[in-house]
């Protein structure tokens, strides 16, 4: 208790508050847990490197708005990702992207997220203090473990981070480095691991890539669910591994999969089954999963861009770059 | 582009190999061809092993399927090429998987068949996923597994879920799920999954996919077929002892036999389990490739026998 401070007393908690950290809890999908995390790793890292945290200290995600906060303490914060939420620092509006010096009493608000974008995220300085769980203080909720108590933030927790011994250098995010928000989204793929020739036909693969995907109502951090689609298929069934030609003996998936239920694809998340017998059939790269986090259920849609692995690595170095407080601006 | 990397022919004892790309941080490795072969299982099994016994920097970690392995890497620490030299290695150093003698506990749980929460679980799937599927019937997946696999009644499917001890191959999805498959093969039965998935699936339900038993761990979105429901498998509150060390109670390399008990049976258990008074029946055993195969191979021709009729019934029959 000593060596960490009350910051925020939870006002109006949103609709699903998760304290996270990034890479969140690696090395444990054969036991059955995915990393968790935030799910957009990159507004998540920004907002730290905002308020001179390490990028993957604990903060906070916050899906489709509505938090309001009470400031416990003198600190620093910064708020980034989905815009339209009206978010305000006591009756004045709060810049997205730049350090923001908060005192005790001071009340941060938002609204319901109009968009672009759906997920906000806040960092503090010094890092949220929650303990410790199986190597990560990312909230998995479906386990039980991690954040607060292993769920969302509810109104009255009070959070408490390690204090900084002095203020950071306040910052602000060039609109050149800002990730780009949209309503109609470009999502870097790569192709497989189940995909032409032995498992889709070349038409099949044509059209994944060919079309705009509407995001469904039912996504969450586990999955993202868009719309069905008959493919056509190489093999006429999935054999011993079921009569649908999208089941597979069941192996392990990879976080950003496009897993197809039968017709419908899903885009695993970072709470997502860690295994199944679906084929996947392609692969969100490392330097856009960020925006399947920012997708509105029910409303964005999706187009896929096949990128090969050099590209793959050249855009993540490109991600890395953006989340690096050295190229950002001095208040 | 193609999402195959490289391809290896079977040599000797070790099966073909075919890598796959999945995106920029995974390389995926399957085994053998796509059959219910748990000598390709054992084979993933001494892989990973061997991986954990020599680890290979850069590699976050190396998740097992049925006959297959997920490579998470990091691209900074080891490319893709050298990724692959490093699991050849480890292939390499394989010997036959037949003489092979594996730490394996045996564990009984009780299992109440066509459960209510389980017929929850579809009733609310025909509300707000899909209203009319080949794979339900009066809120239940249990008579659509029966025909699909061209059994007589209910009562064969539950003697055969009951006739045989189920093999953990390996565990995922959700936290401590075993995927289960049988060591008596004339129990194998298959059956497509859901078609999409389910949102919601009670914890501690038993179902299957394919030839693949599972037992949800926690609730959970599913794709497999219900048929009943067991106690609890993972708790990381630990409230039972036996998660006291580990929240997963079944491990891979575990066998599990289930026994039949009626649902308030099942339901007063479940609660002796919050109350740390259930006794979980495990036996600490070994399990041998070699006798499990001498023990296949007494029942191939009858195994062949009864897939082949299986096989026919699935041919008549609708998939989701």
């Amino acid at each position: 208790m000593t060596d960490t401070h009350a910051v925020f007393d939870i006002v109006m908690p949103g609709l699903q508050t998760l304290v996270q950290d990034y890479p969140g809890r690696r090395g444990l999908q054969s036991k059955g847990f995915f990393p968790s995390g935030p799910m957009d790793h990159v507004s998540f890292r920004i907002a730290n490197a905002l308020v001179g945290n390490e990028p993957g200290a604990p903060a906070l995600e916050i899906p489709m708005g509505r938090l309001a906060l009470r400031a416990l303490a003198e600190t620093w914060v910064a708020v980034t990702g989905a815009e339209g939420s009206g978010i305000r620092l006591n009756s004045t509006p709060m810049p997205l992207g730049e350090t923001v010096r908060v005192v005790p009493g001071d009340e941060i608000t938002c609204s319901i997220v109009k968009g672009p974008g759906f997920r906000l995220y806040l960092a503090v300085a010094g890092g949220i203090d929650v303990p410790m769980v199986m190597g990560s203080r990312a909230t998995y909720t479906m386990g039980g473990i991690g954040g607060v108590e292993g769920r969302a933030l509810v109104k009255g927790d009070v959070l408490r981070a390690r204090p900084v011994t002095a203020p950071p250098p306040r910052l602000r995010v060039p609109a050149s480095l800002r990730p780009a928000l949209a309503n109609v989204w470009e999502v870097e793929v790569m192709r497989g691991p189940h995909a032409d020739p032995d498992f889709l036909t070349e038409q099949d693969w044509k059209d994944l890539i060919g079309r705009e995907w509407k995001v469904d109502l039912n996504s969450n951090r586990v999955g993202t669910r868009l719309e069905s689609h008959r493919f056509q298929w190489a093999r006429p069934s999935g054999g011993v591994a079921g009569g649908h030609a999208s089941n597979v003996l069941d192996g392990s998936y990879p976080i950003g999969g496009i897993n197809t239920n039968g017709d419908v694809p899903v885009i695993l998340g970072p709470d997502g089954p860690t295994a199944g017998g679906f084929t996947v059939i392609a692969t969100v790269v490392q330097a856009g999963l960020w925006k399947v986090g920012q997708l509105r259920p029910g409303r964005d849609l999706i187009r896929f861009r096949e990128v090969s692995l050099d590209e793959a690595l050249a855009l993540a170095a490109r991600v890395d770059y953006t989340t690096d407080p050295h190229h950002y601006e001095e208040l | 582009m193609t999402a195959v990397i490289a391809r290896r022919p079977a040599e000797g004892d070790r099966p073909a190999i075919v890598y796959r790309a999945a995106g920029d941080r995974h390389v995926l490795v399957e085994y053998g061809e796509m059959a219910l072969d748990l000598e390709l299982n054992f084979f993933v099994t001494g892989v990973t092993a061997h991986l954990a016994e020599h680890p290979v920097p850069g590699l976050v970690e190396a998740a097992p399927g049925f006959r297959s392995l997920l490579l998470h890497h990091e691209p900074a620490a080891i490319d893709r090429k050298a990724l692959i030299d490093a699991v050849e290695e480890a292939h390499l150093a394989q010997r036959s998987v037949r003489s092979l003698v594996l730490p394996s506990r045996l564990i009984t749980l009780p299992i109440a068949f066509d459960d209510s929460e389980s017929r929850e679980a579809v009733r609310r799937y025909t509300t707000t996923i899909r209203q009319e599927a080949p794979n339900i019937r009066d809120n239940s997946n249990i008579d659509y597994i029966v025909e699909y696999n061209g059994l007589p009644g209910r009562d064969a499917l539950y003697a055969t879920v009951t006739g045989t001890e189920w093999w953990n191959a390996y565990t995922g999805f959700f936290p401590g799920l075993p995927f289960m498959f049988p060591l008596d093969p004339r129990n194998a039965i298959t059956v497509p999954k859901y078609n999409p998935t389910r949102t919601w699936t009670a914890e501690g339900a038993v179902g299957i996919g394919g030839p693949c038993v599972a037992i949800y761990p926690v609730e959970a979105p599913g794709g497999y077929q219900l048929f009943g429901r067991t106690v609890p498998v993972y708790d990381i509150l630990a409230r039972h002892e036996v998660f006291r060390d580990d929240p997963i109670l079944i491990r891979p390399g575990d066998r599990v036999r289930f026994e039949p008990v009626s649902e308030d049976q099942l339901l007063a258990a479940r609660r002796d389990v919050l109350e740390n008074r259930y006794e979980y029946v495990i036996e600490n055993d070994q399990f041998s490739v070699t006798d499990y195969l001498a023990r296949a191979a007494e029942v191939r021709a009858e195994a062949d026998t009864l897939r082949s009729a299986r096989e026919a019934a699935a041919a008549r029959t609708e998939v989701p």
